[in-house]
This record gives C-alpha cells, sequence and structure tokens, in this order.
C-alpha cells in the first residue's frame, strides 16, 4: 500500500471530507493539520506542498509520490487502485 | 465575542461584494454556516476573515489574497470551478454545489 499524507486545515470542511475518506476506507494515513503546528512546521509543510505542485490550497494529499490537490476522492481512489 | 451575530454580520456585508461579481452564497446552508463560523473564529484570531481552506504563510502579498471574499485574486480558478476554493460562494446559475469539483489553480490554463 502506498503511503498516504494528508496535510490539513482545521478550519477546512473538505480536509475533514478527506479525513472521513481515508478513515472510512481503512486506509492507514498520516494527518497534519497545517494551522495547529509551529511556524518552523508551517514551513517545512509548505516546502513539502510547493515540490508536489501545491499552492496553500487545502486539502493537499501526497499518495506514494503524486500530490492531490484538494478533496477528490476519486483520484484518491485510482491512485490507491482501491473502489471510489 | 458573539458568533452567531458575527456570522450574521459577515453575510450581511459580503453578499453585495459577491453579487457584484456574478457569485452567491452556496445553497448548502450547512456548509456556509460551518465556514462562515471558521471565518468569525479565524477574524477572532487574526482580526482578518481569511479563507478557512487556504493556508496563511505570513507573507503579506499572498495572504491578502486570502481574505474573504477572495474571488477577484483568483477569478479564472473560481469561474472555472464556478465556486469558490472553500465553497462558501457559487456562481449565481448553481443549484447543484455537490457536483461541484475542487480543481487545483495550477490545472487552469
Amino acid at each position: 500500500m502506498k503511503h498516504v499524507t494528508l496535510y490539513a486545515l482545521s478550519t477546512c470542511p473538505w480536509c475533514m471530507k478527506a479525513k472521513r475518506f481515508f478513515t472510512k476506507k481503512k486506509i492507514p494515513f498520516e494527518c497534519l493539520d497545517y494551522d495547529l503546528v509551529s511556524d518552523k512546521e508551517q514551513e517545512r509543510i509548505m516546502e513539502v506542498v510547493n515540490q508536489h505542485g501545491g499552492t496553500g490550497e487545502f486539502p493537499f494529499v501526497i499518495i506514494g509520490k503524486d500530490g492531490i490537490n484538494g478533496y477528490d476522492p476519486d483520484e484518491y481512489a485510482k491512485l490507491l487502485g482501491i473502489d471510489k | 465575542m458573539n458568533v452567531v451575530r458575527r456570522k450574521q454580520d459577515l453575510r450581511f456585508l459580503f453578499e453585495p461584494i459577491v453579487d457584484a461579481l456574478g457569485y452567491k452564497f452556496s445553497p448548502d446552508e450547512e456548509i456556509v454556516d460551518f465556514l462562515l463560523e471558521q471565518e468569525v473564529k479565524l477574524e477572532d484570531k487574526h482580526g482578518i476573515p481569511f479563507c478557512p481552506c487556504q493556508a496563511q504563510t505570513k507573507q503579506r502579498d499572498h495572504d491578502m489574497k486570502i481574505v474573504c471574499p477572495c474571488i477577484p485574486f483568483h477569478r479564472k480558478h473560481y469561474d472555472t470551478m464556478k465556486r469558490c476554493w472553500c465553497g462558501l460562494y457559487v456562481h449565481k446559475d448553481v443549484t447543484d454545489p455537490d457536483s461541484l469539483r475542487q480543481i487545483p489553480a495550477s490545472a487552469i490554463k
């Protein structure tokens, strides 16, 4: 199974939907709420997001080596090889 | 802070602005209420009602572009999606907001 990292904002309902998607599908995932971490950690997250083509819009999900910007369950399922 | 009152205030303030831009509040009242509540909290914390779904970077030129309603700074992007990034606003002709997807800005040509 590919490693899944979800970068989220605690204020974002689409981030919550993404969390629910992976939880419901029983996909292990690492989740970090950008707005709840230190300034230094925010800088690190933004570097990672930018390296994967993101621009600061959340949710931002990394599945394996692929970055997905926004809540996109079809794309999550496709990259994980599971049913939507 | 009276959150309920402030949510009403933000609705009153934002409605004529987005109306002039061809947008309206999403017909999904549940998400509108949730997003406005987050904006009230962000305004209480930062003094500004930032978009609840975009990251503040502490760079003023970037952060000012995610102050709600941020439609003018992302016009082409949002017009393509027929919604703003967080979904608080949709194009006036939208009746089914659930049908609208988030499309990354980088995918807009």
